[in-house]
C-alpha cells in the first residue's frame, strides 16, 4: 500500500513537472515563470532584517505557538462542519474502492497522499516565516512544522466525523453545537481557574522582565490541570520551537505520540462511519420503499435543498444583460448565509466594544474597520470574486448560443462582481459614516464635510471597481490564453507570474482610464470652486464627474468587448 | 427552415466542413452521419451560432445567422452532446434563466408541469453535480424546448437516456417534427437516423458524400439496393 501510494505520488509529480516544463515553451508560461521567478527571489532572497522562525525558540515562541494551535482547534469545533474531510477524485474512486484494499487501506492511502502537500505547505510557511533567508531554514524546523499541520490534519478530520456521526444519531443543529460549547465552556472555565490563580505571580515575573515573564507563564502552561490539558498542544509544538536539533529528537517522541494518537482516533472513527453510513443507507432505501408502498407513516426522507437561504428572484420579463447578472450573483451568493453577516457584523461590534477606551469611542473603531473592510474588498474582490466571465468563459459555447448581442453578455457578467463587490463597499461606507454620524469632533470634519467625502467616496469605489473588473474581464476575451478560466484557480511559479502581470496590467488601464476622467474632474471641481462652492464639496462634485467620464469609458469598453465576444471562435481560445 | 449554402470552416490549415449546402424543410427530420472528425459537430456549431464560418451562409427561420444571428438564435434549440450546465444555477433556476433569455414570459406557470414531464420535479432545487448524466441531459432538453423552437439540432441526443428516455427521446423528436420543426440530428446510431430521419447527409472529411432520401441514396448507386444503412454508410465513406 505504501509503495503504491509513493509510486502514485511519485510518478504524479514527475509527469505533473515534465509537463509544465513542456509548456515553457509556450511565451504566455514562459514570460509567467520569469515574473514568478524574480517575484519569489524577491520575497525570499533579498536582504532583511528580524529572526523569522527562528524567534519560535525564544521564551516567547512557545507560549505564542500553543495559543495559535489552541485557537485552530476552538475555531474548527466551534464553527466546523460535518462535511466528510476525505474527499476522493474520481480515478481515486474508479481505482482504489473497486481494488481489493480494505477501507483502513484506502484512508491509509488517501492520508499517505496529503503528506506530500502538507510538507510543500510546511516548507513554504518555514520559508515565509524565516524572513526570506532561505540560509537560515532549518531543516528540522520544517519537519517541526510539517507534524503540526499533519497533526491538524487529523484533528479536523476527527472532529468532522464525530460531528457526522451525531448528526447520524440524529444529533444536530443547536443541540450539537451546544454540547460543543458546553465543552469549550468547561475548557475555558479551567483555564481562567488555573490562570486566575497565577496571574499575580505571572504580572510580578512580568514587571522584572519579558523574560522571567514568559518563564513564569510557561511554568504555569506546564503544571496543574492546565498543564495536562494542553500538554498535547505542548507536545506537538515543543519540536518545532527547539532551540536545536538536539531538542528537537529529544522532543520528537512525544509530539509523534499525539500524532499516533490523532491517526487511530481518525482510522477508528473513519471506519465506525462507513459502517453507520451503510447501516444509515439501507435505512434510507427501507424508507423510501415504505414510501412506495404507500406506508407514509413512516417517516419520509426531506429532500436535499440545494439552495442557499438567500433567494434572489428573476423577473421573467427584461434584458438579458439583466438575467446574465442574476445567474451570476446567485451562483455567488449561494453559499453565503445571513449567519455570516450576523457573526461578522457582532464581530466588529464586539470587537470594537473591546479596543474601545479613553476618546476613542467604540463607534470610532466600528468606522475604521468598516472603511478597513471596504479597502480590502475594494482592492482585492475584482480580483477574487470571480462570478463573471473568468468563470463562465469556459460555457463560451452555451454563451453563444443564446439569442443574446455580445454587448448584453459583457454587461451582464462585469455587472455581477461589480454590483456584488459594489454592495459590500458601499455598505461599508454607509455603515461608517453612519458610526461617526453623532460625532462632534474636533478630531473629525464637519458633519457637512463628511458627507461631501462620502458623496465623492460613493461614485468613485464604484468606477474604480468598474475598470479593475473590466479589465479582468477584457483579459479573458482579448487574451484568452493567458488567463485561467473556471472556478479553479491556477497554481505554480507561472500563474503566480501571470498574475502578477495581471494586476500590473490593471493597475495601467486603471491609471489610463484615470487621465480623461481627472481632466474632466478637474475642471469641473476648480470650476466649481471658482464659484463660490467649499473646497471639499468642488472636490466631491469633481470626483463625481470623473466618476461619469469612467463609467462612460466603460459603457465604450463593454460595447468593444460586446464586438469581440461576438467574433470570438470558442475553438481557437485556446484557454488554460 | 434551415437553409445551409456553402458552407467553410477551417482550423488552421486544416478544413474541418468544406462547402456543405443541404435545406430542412420544416417537418423534416435529416440526419447528420459520418465517421469521427466528418465534420458534424463543426456543421451543427455552425448551424447554432456558436463558431463562425470561415465562407458560406446559414438561414435559419429565414434569418441569416451572420447579419442577425439574435433572431436566428431566437427560433433555434442547439442539444449538445454533452450537457454544459452551470454548476451553480439548480434546475429550477436554469429553467428560469433559459426563459428570459428566450423572453418566454409564462414560465412560472409552466414550470411545475415542464418539471414533472422531464421527471426532474424531484430536483428541481439540485444542482448540477447532484444529477446523473440523463438528468443533465433531460435538463438541457427542457432549456431548449422552453421556447418552442422551429429548427432543432441534435448532437448524439440519445447519450446517457435510459431505455424510457430513449423512446421519449424519438418520441419528442418526431412530435417536434410533426409540429412544423426543421430537425437536424447527428448520431453515429445508424438504426436511430433510419428509424426517425426523413433524409439523410453522409458527411466524410467535411465534404459531402450523399444526401437524400434512403431511396434517393440507392437510385444514384443502385449496386447498394438491398443493403443496410450500416453497409451503404460504411461503403459510401470508405471505412
Amino acid at each position: 500500500m505504501i509503495e503504491a501510494a509513493l509510486y502514485l505520488t511519485g510518478r504524479s509529480l514527475v509527469n505533473a513537472t515534465r509537463r509544465r516544463v513542456a509548456r515553457l515553451r509556450q511565451p504566455k508560461y514562459l514570460i509567467g515563470l520569469v515574473v514568478g521567478a524574480l517575484y519569489f527571489y524577491w520575497f525570499f532572497f533579498r536582504p532583511r532584517r528580524g529572526g523569522g522562525l527562528g524567534a519560535v525558540a525564544s521564551p516567547g515562541g512557545e507560549i505564542v505557538a500553543v495559543g495559535l494551535l489552541s485557537t485552530l482547534v476552538l475555531l474548527k469545533w466551534l464553527f466546523g462542519s460535518a462535511e466528510t474531510p476525505f474527499t476522493f477524485s474520481l480515478a481515486e474512486t474508479q481505482y482504489l474502492f473497486t481494488a481489493p484494499l480494505t477501507r483502513r487501506q484506502v484512508i491509509d492511502f488517501k492520508l499517505l497522499r496529503s503528506q506530500l502537500p502538507l510538507f510543500f505547505s510546511a516548507l513554504l510557511s518555514a520559508l515565509i516565516f524565516s524572513g526570506g533567508q532561505v540560509s537560515g531554514l532549518r531543516l528540522f524546523r520544517v519537519v517541526g512544522l510539517w507534524l503540526v499541520y499533519s497533526t491538524l490534519q487529523l484533528h479536523y478530520a476527527g472532529a468532522s466525523l464525530l460531528w457526522a456521526s451525531l448528526t447520524q444519531q440524529g444529533v444536530t443543529g443547536w443541540r450539537r453545537r451546544l454540547g460543543t460549547l458546553l465543552g469549550l465552556a468547561l475548557v475555558v472555565a479551567l483555564v481562567w481557574w488555573s490562570l486566575r490563580r497565577a496571574l499575580p505571580g505571572i504580572v510580578s515575573a512580568f514587571q522584572d522582565g519579558s523574560t522571567q515573564g514568559y518563564a513564569a507563564l510557561t511554568s504555569v502552561m506546564h503544571s496543574g490541570p492546565l498543564g495536562v490539558l494542553l500538554w498535547p498542544l505542548e507536545a506537538l509544538v515543543a519540536p518545532l520551537v527547539a532551540a536545536s536539533p538536539v531538542a528537537f529528537a529529544s522532543r520528537l517522541p512525544a509530539a509523534l505520540l499525539v500524532l499516533a494518537v490523532h491517526y487511530v482516533w481518525v482510522v477508528r472513527s473513519t471506519l465506525a462511519f462507513e459502517e453507520a453510513a451503510v447501516e444509515h443507507a439501507a435505512k434510507v432505501a427501507r424508507r423510501v420503499e415504505a414510501a412506495r408502498q404507500g406506508r407514509w407513516g413512516e417517516r419520509t426522507i426531506r429532500a436535499r435543498q440545494s439552495t442557499g437561504p438567500i433567494r434572489l428572484r428573476l423577473a421573467p420579463t427584461g434584458g438579458p444583460a439583466g438575467a446574465i447578472l442574476w445567474k451570476n450573483a446567485v451562483g455567488a451568493t449561494r453559499d453565503l448565509r445571513p449567519r455570516t453577516l450576523v457573526l461578522l457584523v457582532a464581530l466588529v461590534i464586539a470587537g470594537s466594544m473591546t479596543l474601545a477606551s479613553g476618546p476613542l469611542r467604540a463607534l470610532d473603531l466600528v468606522a475604521v474597520m468598516l472603511l478597513g473592510l471596504g479597502a480590502i474588498a475594494l482592492v482585492l474582490g475584482p480580483l477574487t470574486a470571480r462570478c463573471d466571465l473568468r468563470q463562465d468563459f469556459e460555457m463560451l459555447d452555451v454563451l453563444k448560443g443564446y439569442p443574446v448581442h455580445g454587448r448584453d453578455v459583457v454587461r451582464g457578467e462585469v455587472a455581477a462582481p461589480v454590483t456584488l463587490i459594489g454592495l459590500v463597499v458601499w455598505s461599508c461606507l454607509l455603515g461608517a459614516f453612519a458610526a461617526t454620524a453623532s460625532r462632534p469632533g474636533p478630531e473629525l470634519p464637519s458633519l457637512g464635510d463628511r458627507l461631501a467625502l462620502l458623496v465623492a467616496a460613493l461614485p468613485a469605489t464604484a468606477a474604480v471597481l468598474l475598470v479593475l473588473v473590466l479589465v479582468q474581464n477584457a483579459a479573458v476575451l482579448l487574451f484568452p490564453a493567458w488567463v485561467s478560466v473556471g472556478r479553479d484557480r491556477a497554481v505554480g511559479l507561472e500563474a503566480t507570474g501571470q498574475r502578477i502581470l495581471m494586476t500590473a496590467a490593471s493597475l495601467v488601464a486603471l491609471l489610463v482610464a484615470l487621465v480623461p476622467a481627472t481632466i474632466a474632474g478637474g475642471i469641473a471641481g476648480v470650476g466649481a470652486h471658482a464659484v463660490g462652492l467649499s473646497a471639499l464639496w468642488a472636490v466631491a462634485l469633481g470626483i463625481l464627474v470623473a466618476s461619469g467620464v469612467v463609467v462612460f469609458e466603460g459603457a465604450m469598453a463593454v460595447s468593444f468587448l460586446g464586438g469581440v465576444f461576438d467574433r470570438i471562435d470558442p475553438a481557437g481560445t485556446g484557454t488554460g | 427552415m434551415i437553409e445551409v449554402q456553402g458552407l467553410t470552416k477551417s482550423y488552421g490549415s486544416v478544413a474541418a466542413v468544406c462547402d456543405l449546402s443541404f435545406s430542412v424543410a420544416p417537418g423534416e427530420v435529416l440526419g447528420l452521419v459520418g465517421p469521427n472528425g466528418a465534420g458534424k459537430t463543426t456543421t451543427l456549431r455552425s448551424l447554432a451560432g456558436i463558431v463562425r464560418p470561415g465562407g458560406g451562409t446559414i438561414r435559419v427561420g429565414g434569418h441569416d445567422m451572420e447579419r442577425d444571428p439574435v433572431a436566428a438564435k431566437r427560433v433555434l434549440a442547439f442539444m449538445p452532446d454533452e450537457p454544459h450546465l452551470f454548476d451553480y444555477l439548480t434546475v429550477e433556476e436554469h429553467l428560469r434563466f433559459t426563459a428570459r433569455l428566450y423572453q418566454v414570459t409564462d414560465v412560472e406557470r409552466r414550470l411545475p408541469a415542464l418539471l414533472q414531464e422531464l421527471e426532474l420535479s424531484e430536483k428541481a432545487k439540485a444542482l448540477p453535480g447532484e444529477l446523473s448524466r440523463g438528468m443533465k441531459q433531460k435538463l438541457v432538453i427542457g432549456c431548449g424546448l422552453l421556447h418552442d423552437p422551429t429548427a432543432l439540432l441534435f448532437d448524439e441526443p440519445l447519450t446517457g437516456l435510459d431505455p424510457s428516455g430513449i423512446r421519449r427521446m424519438k418520441q419528442t423528436i418526431r412530435e417536434r417534427a410533426r409540429q412544423g420543426a426543421a430537425v437536424v440530428l447527428s448520431s453515429h446510431l445508424l438504426h436511430l437516423v433510419e428509424e426517425i430521419c426523413t433524409r439523410v447527409l453522409i458527411m466524410q472529411r467535411g465534404r459531402k458524400v450523399a444526401l437524400g432520401t434512403i431511396e434517393e441514396i440507392l437510385t444514384e448507386r443502385p449496386d447498394l439496393r438491398g443493403r443496410s444503412l450500416e453497409d451503404i454508410f460504411l461503403t459510401l465513406t470508405g471505412t
